[in-house]
């Protein structure tokens, strides 16, 4: 194969399909430098195969099966940023997990990064699906690693919510393809401005439960808790990875199918919100930043929703500066959890003395997070409140957004560094992190940082880029946005300091905070408990009486016919035989004339 | 925050990491707490007045007042911590809840 032959080649197959081979042979790389080599250098090859695509908003790569043109390659600018964050988080998980030795947890890590890069890149619901549900199944085996029964209950229960989005995601495309005969997403309806985005119409057949299924990958509410369940009960390098993917995924899909819709808005403003009440009184800092997961997706559905150009800069922009500090928050609670063993924040405290390097790539994560100017999340979060301030008529959802910027600060932004790292000292004295974890913090804490100080770099690979370009030149450095960020920062950390100096802020208890999954883990067997309990009283009851009744006539007849009962005692055998012969002729009687 | 103030700062005790004692002893004083307080105190105070000094626009709504993100941060944040008070004895059960004998709830009875 020539060169040219194989710059071709690059150019134009998906690039999560090299994450997906390297994935493969993951599992036989005996050697640490091969394995190593692998993780790493599946994602760089990808990374290398997306800067080179042949073109944008072009069908690089497509495949008839069955009648079914299956476009496995189309990137356009939305794809771009998203494929982009995927490619980086796997790198970084790659370096994060080299000082582990299971084949099993890696390989299906690299295979669900490598599924979640084609599900951005292909070009039609079909393809999509697939890609997804092997997302779906690859990520399990994350949740599995720990091998604890805990661990596998609550896989089950993260199975049992994928495999229902994607069915649900199944039977919307089915009938959404069935009745329009169309598949590809540059083909349902025409582009704005140039980018296919929310393309697809609510009321057409099918949509709502591809809707449906996209909300569950979303975590929206009530269907969110999957998300709390599974992610803390995985490995240190398991939740990193997980943190990534799924909800981004489908913050991708919903941009591309729904954006402007106007449900979205009022989803996402709730996701925002009601997860900061659970952060404060979690005790699990891992579960923390899980439900901190589940708000951050919040500003990204929400900005969906509005789907101005803005705006859908804003949701593309907060998943990429998202994936970045939430993967770094979680490494950072991974390095505690390896080193500790534990995650509960009335177990740890004091821990920057031997773990100072881990301590402030946290603080960096934190500072992220919070929105704080030049950092990251301060360029990416401040395009979707800015989206949502312009329209008159969304000033509670703005009220809504500005409210759960002041709950990250605290759950993230103060909550995971000072009772992990300051507080109460545990009297822990842990080692630092391992080389390899530290690296990968250190890579996604500069990345961080580098999208802060300089946004106009990952601006200029946003969906929309002159719009991008436009709010950075007149919008994101004003004094008056820049300051008013300060001020909301500042006195939300001044309302820490003064509640826990007068002691008003709740201690951390051990303990399970009820949320809505205890509809399946407790209502639902307690209501088929309670159900039964009667059934069952009914049944015994019946039981006994026909217990009684069996008994009586069984008395009676044996009575009536034992060897010295009635019948043989008082009826003579002539009495006997006579009746026995009439019964045979009746018997007859009724055959031959039935 | 509360029990170290009550110990005496200890600078690079045995086995601290080097850069510990650099970046974060200075955390461990008795006044450092309250240097921090005043501090982001000016900080806010000084952010207000610039917003007061460069403010071009005229005060159309609440949103537009000069130290509306101010209030607005520090009612949102104590309003949700101390949100945890009442929510906390309303959610919070013992560790085991969800744990049975037989490993889920409901099973065992």
């Amino acid at each position: 194969m020539t060169v040219e032959r194989l710059a071709d080649w690059l150019a134009n197959t998906n690039p999560g399909f090299f994450i997906l081979v390297a994935a493969l042979f993951v599992p036989f790389a005996r050697n640490v430098m091969v394995r190593a080599i692998l993780m790493v250098g599946g994602p760089i090859v990808a990374l290398v195969a997306l800067i080179n695509a042949d073109g944008l908003s072009l069908n690089l790569s497509s495949v008839e099966v069955l009648g079914l043109e299956l476009v496995l390659y189309r990137p356009d600018s939305l794809s771009f940023v998203f494929g982009l964050a995927f490619i980086i988080a796997s790198a970084l998980f790659g370096v994060y997990s080299l000082h582990r030795r299971d084949a099993v947890q890696d390989s299906t890590a690299m295979l669900y990064a490598g599924a979640a890069v084609t599900a951005v890149f292909v070009g039609d619901l079909v393809s999509l699906f697939i890609a997804w549900e092997l997302t779906a199944i690859a990520s399990v085996f994350q949740i599995l690693a720990p091998r604890t029964q805990e661990s596998t209950r609550a896989a089950m229960r993260y199975l049992v919510f994928q495999i229902s989005s994607g069915m649900l995601l199944l039977a919307g495309i089915c009938m959404f393809a069935s009745a329009t005969g169309q598949t590809q997403f540059a083909l349902i309806a025409p582009s704005m401005a140039g980018l296919p985005v929310g393309v697809m119409d609510i009321e057409a057949p099918g949509a709502i439960l591809i809707l449906a299924g996209l909300g569950i990958k979303a975590a929206f509410p009530m269907v969110h808790n999957w998300l709390q369940d599974a992610y803390p009960k995985t490995t240190e390098t398991g939740a990193v990875v997980l943190s990534a993917f799924t909800t981004k995924l489908a913050v991708y899909a919903l941009a591309r199918y729904f954006a402007g819709l106007e449900w979205l808005i009022w989803i996402g403003a709730i996701m925002t919100v009601f997860p900061v009440f659970f952060a404060v009184i979690e005790n699990d800092l891992r579960k923390v930043l899980a439900y901190s997961l589940n708000n951050q997706v919040g500003f990204m559905v929400c900005a969906v929703g509005i789907g101005t150009q803005l705006a859908v800069n804003g949701a593309a922009a907060h998943a990429f500066a998202h994936i970045m500090y939430k993967a770094l928050l979680f490494m950072s609670m991974g390095a505690v959890l390896y080193r500790t063993g534990t995650t509960k924040a009335t177990e740890l405290g004091g821990l920057h003395r031997t773990m100072p390097w881990t301590t402030l790539f946290c603080l960096v994560g934190a500072a992220s997070i919070s929105a704080l100017p030049l950092f990251s999340g301060f360029v990416a979060k401040s395009m979707v409140m800015s989206a949502s301030h312009a329209d008159p008529a969304l000033f509670i959802v703005w009220i809504m957004l500005l409210f759960a910027s002041a709950g990250v600060l605290e759950h993230s932004g103060i909550k995971i560094p000072y009772f992990a790292f300051f507080g109460h000292d545990s009297g822990k004295r842990p080692q630092e992190a391992p080389f390899n974890m530290l690296m990968a913090m250190g890579i996604a804490a500069a990345l961080c940082i580098l999208i802060g100080v300089s946004p106009g770099w990952l601006y200029r690979f946003l969906p929309y880029e002159q719009v991008a370009r436009e709010y950075l030149a007149s919008d994101l450095w004003t004094a008056p946005h820049v300051l008013q960020q300060m001020q909301l920062l500042v006195f939300a950390t001044l309302a820490f300091m003064l509640l826990q100096w007068r002691q008003l802020y709740p201690a951390e208890k051990p303990g399970v905070i009820l949320d809505v999954e205890w509809l399946w883990r407790r209502g639902w067997p307690d209501m088929v408990a309670s159900l039964a309990r009667p059934v069952r009283a009914v049944s015994r009851w019946t039981a006994g009486q026909l217990d009684t009744a069996g008994s009586a006539v069984n008395g009676l007849a044996r009575q009536v016919f034992a060897a010295d009962g009635w019948v043989s005692l008082k009826v003579p055998p002539s009495v006997s035989a006579v009746a026995s012969l009439a019964i045979l002729g009746l018997v007859l009687a009724i055959a031959l004339f039935s | 925050m509360s029990d170290d103030h009550n110990q005496e700062p200890v600078l690079g005790e045995r086995g601290e990491h080097p850069l510990s004692v650099l970046l974060f002893s200075c955390m461990r004083g008795k006044m450092f707490a309250r240097a921090f307080a005043v501090l982001l105190g000016v900080v806010g105070l000084a952010s207000i007045g610039l917003e007061i000094w460069l403010s071009y626009k005229p005060v159309t709504d609440i949103t537009s007042m000069p130290g509306f993100y101010a209030l607005f941060g520090f009612l949102a944040f104590g309003g949700a911590v101390l949100s945890g008070w009442p929510l906390g004895k309303l959610l919070r059960r013992r560790e085991d809840y969800y744990e049975t004998r037989s490993g889920e709830a409901g099973r065992d009875r």
